[in-house]
């Protein structure tokens, strides 16, 4: 049996969640949720740096590093003011979550103090570079190629659905750099100026309209060798723990909760049904957000959560789903990405880009392999 | 959560010498299990948390847990529950198994309602009605009335009711001899009777504190519910890891196939979520700071709606094997199906919630989400 050990927040974590609070109340008065979190409510350089100057970024990162020291909980305490209020984080969100972390786990102290600090500002975002035309749940098939020139690497391939890299400013790419008997080894991560010469950025359109997914295309682009993430060929290892802890945080499983809070804002008359949708809905947030919040507390104490991550993630993103689906089935209205209602803008946002809840960050059929193989006997 | 390492490691011993699946199996059909009831008594374990007992309320409903992972086939909640009201009136609590009569669940409680919902319900052409104790009154020191669904009446040293008494309630408490209980049982075999009470003078009656009502009783007997229900989900959820993982088809164990996966893991999120929830609820009951409403209320509803999603899941991955009584699956999913409509279903737990939510301002919903009853009192 997976045990999660239910925690609470301490009295100093309670006093962080009223800071965060107090600022968006000041920032967003009115408490317009027009920002979506889709795609981590769009870029805002001018309140990622915000953000920064309260220390809300990186904040888990060693103060050497221009970081707080302040754990994953508080990190998740911030992060969950910030999505329900539909806060613009597409700046910082994936350089504070995952990119900083990987560079603290595997780059080397020039790569840490090159880049953390700088991203602890809010003055440098990042993009993933992980999946390819051929390689989505599938990493260890990746064929974009780095290959050994003077002073560093050429590096060549196409990655896709890399959100942001239009105006991000780097990416970690996971390329090929030989080929061994076991796929798994052979890879390495590399740190990527995504202004280097012989690199493009093309938009794929996303469902909705929007413009935030690209292609990366990479022609002979050369990496110096001081910009290899951790070790050659261990890019496999490195990925599969860049995933695997910080896949449960709340942006799994709040990403439509503004619809529901703009519904209930609406002055739209719930059936006695619908009403009874609002109860179990909110018991339901109230119960993942416990598991999620064990993660986090879990990863504060120095464990290894994977197996508990993956199960909150897909359980978390189906909620995020069903969410939309429920609130459908009581409430008689016909959305449009255009219309006067904010709930039926969001509505309407949230149904055409939730299909990439269970997708992104792992799919459920990936995360269910991973948590039936952790939960073995 | 901290509960005493020791009361769990008895219990757990206990249930495990005395509860095994064919013990369980030969409860059902002899209608008790004589030699668990004893060992539970000699332990104490029933009574864990009460006044003068030792233990805390954490430590009784951890217990409880371990109930429902074993499937223990006694009224063991009932007679916390019992210890409970006839305790906090001073009333003996004895070394007899007792039981409680369930308060109404039929229509949530109007008091509790914030005035809010109730305008928004009255627009609807629906207010909630107040709804009426468990059917039955106490006129002359006599009561009256007719009560369903009684657990273990006939095998009850005392049925424990509360009865309104003019401007106040009283805890009564009779012979099961007085109220010739009508045998019916629920789907795991257990007994559920009704009882009737045709001018019978109670055992012992005595007067509540203040702040002990039936909205108390239908929490704290909720709580017992989504905490049985907690442990019932975590060891369905293990047998069906150990069965998938042992049965081969295809040359391999069934587990290694993806269409299987989602039910094993299916029913490892459902555990997880609901035995979070009721532990998170235990600990805002014990804290004593509200009522917890919020907390137990969403803890049940998580538990019921688990019942349904969790025993398909459970039942599927298992095929035939867990068809039969010969295998332990049953006690768990049998149990699940009773309990889940024992002490507020689905319905009646999220139209609380959800009443409570959409009558308090929208910016306050977040904030419900993160401190429960601590921001939603009303619920």
């Amino acid at each position: 049996m997976v045990a999660f050990e239910p925690t609470s927040l301490s009295s100093s974590e309670l006093q962080l969640q009223a800071e965060v609070r107090a600022f968006l109340e000041e920032e967003y008065p009115g408490r317009r949720l027009e920002h979506y979190f889709d795609d981590h409510g769009g870029h805002d350089r001018a309140f990622s740096r915000k953000l920064a100057q309260r220390g809300w970024i990186g904040m888990a990162l060693p103060k050497r590093y221009g970081g707080q020291e302040r754990g994953a909980v508080e990190r998740f305490i911030v992060a969950e003011e910030l999505i329900r209020w539909g806060a613009p984080c597409g700046f910082h969100w994936v350089a504070d979550r995952q990119s900083a972390q990987n560079i603290l786990r595997f780059g080397t102290e020039e790569q840490k103090h090159r880049f953390l600090p700088a991203i602890s500002r809010g003055e440098l975002s990042f993009s993933i570079g992980m999946s390819e035309p051929d390689a989505g749940s599938d990493l260890a098939s990746v064929r974009t190629k780095a290959t050994h020139v003077p002073g560093g690497w050429s590096i060549t391939g196409t990655k896709v659905w890399t959100t942001s890299a239009h105006e991000n400013d780097w990416f970690i790419a996971l390329c090929r750099t030989s080929q061994e008997e076991d796929r798994h080894q052979g890879l390495t991560q590399f740190l990527i100026d995504l202004r280097s010469p012989g690199l493009e950025v093309h938009p794929i359109p996303f469902l909705d309209g929007t413009f935030h997914f690209n292609e990366v295309v990479l022609n002979e682009v050369f990496v110096p060798d001081d910009l290899v993430l951790g070790e050659v060929g261990h890019g496999w290892e490195q990925t599969g723990s860049e995933l695997s802890y910080e896949r449960s945080g709340p942006e799994r499983w709040l990403s439509t909760y503004a619809v529901l809070e703009a519904l209930l804002s609406s002055g739209t008359g719930l059936p006695e049904i619908g009403v009874e949708v609002v109860g179990s809905l909110v018991a339901r947030y109230w119960g993942i957000r416990n598991l999620s919040l064990t993660v986090a507390r879990m990863i504060d104490r120095g464990q290894a959560p994977a197996l508990h991550a993956a199960l909150v993630k897909d359980m978390g993103t189906r909620f995020e789903q069903d969410v939309l689906v429920r609130i459908q089935q009581v409430v008689t209205v016909e959305p449009s990405l255009d219309a006067p209602s904010l709930f039926e803008r969001l509505l309407a946002r949230s149904i055409l880009t939730a299909p990439a809840f269970t997708i992104r960050g792992g799919t459920t059929e990936i995360l269910r392999s991973v948590a039936s193989k952790g939960l073995r006997p | 959560m901290s509960a005493d390492p020791l009361v769990l490691s008895t219990a757990r011993d206990l249930f495990a010498a005395y509860a095994t699946p064919s013990a369980v199996q030969a409860a059902e059909a002899a209608g008790w299990a004589p030699e668990l009831w004893d060992a539970l008594v000699e332990t104490g374990l029933p009574w864990v948390g009460l006044p003068d007992e030792g233990g805390t309320l954490e430590d009784a409903f951890e217990v409880l847990r371990l109930a429902g992972r074993f499937a223990v086939p006694l009224p063991l909640a009932e007679t916390m529950l019992a210890g409970w009201l006839v305790s906090s009136v001073g009333l003996p609590v004895g070394r007899e198994p007792l039981t409680v009569a369930p308060p109404a669940f039929r229509e949530p409680t109007a008091p509790s309602v914030a005035q809010g919902a109730q305008d928004l319900w009255a627009s609807m052409g629906s207010a909630p009605r107040p709804s009426a104790a468990a059917g039955v009154s106490l006129a002359q020191g006599k009561l009256h009335g007719r009560v369903e669904r009684v657990p273990w009446a006939s095998h009850a040293g005392r049925i424990v009711l509360l009865v309104p008494d003019r401007s106040r309630r009283m805890v009564a408490t009779v012979r099961p001899l007085d109220v010739r209980p009508e045998r019916l049982t629920n789907l795991a075999g257990e007994p559920r009777e009704t009882i009737i009470l045709d001018g019978v003078t109670p055992d012992e009656l005595a007067p509540v504190p203040a702040g002990l009502d039936e909205d108390a009783l239908r929490l704290r007997g909720a709580l017992t519910r989504a905490t049985l229900m907690a442990g019932a989900l975590e060891r369905m959820s293990e047998l069906t890891i150990e069965y998938t993982n042992q049965r081969r088809q295809f040359g391999r164990p069934v587990a290694a196939f993806q269409a299987v996966q989602i039910h094993v893991v299916n029913g490892a999120q459902d555990a997880a979520l609901a035995t979070m929830a009721a532990q998170q609820a235990t600990a805002a009951a014990q804290s004593g700071a509200t009522n917890a409403a919020f907390e137990i209320g969403s803890a049940k509803l998580l538990a019921s709606e688990a019942a349904h999603s969790a025993t398909r899941a459970a039942h599927q991955a298992h095929g035939a094997m867990g068809m039969t009584q010969d295998y332990a699956l049953h006690h768990f999913s049998r149990r699940l199906w009773s309990w889940r409509a024992e002490y507020g279903d689905e319905r009646y737990w999220s139209a609380r919630l959800g009443r409570a939510v959409t009558a308090a301002p929208p910016e306050r919903l977040y904030p419900a989400i993160t401190a429960g009853s601590g921001v939603l009192e009303h619920v």
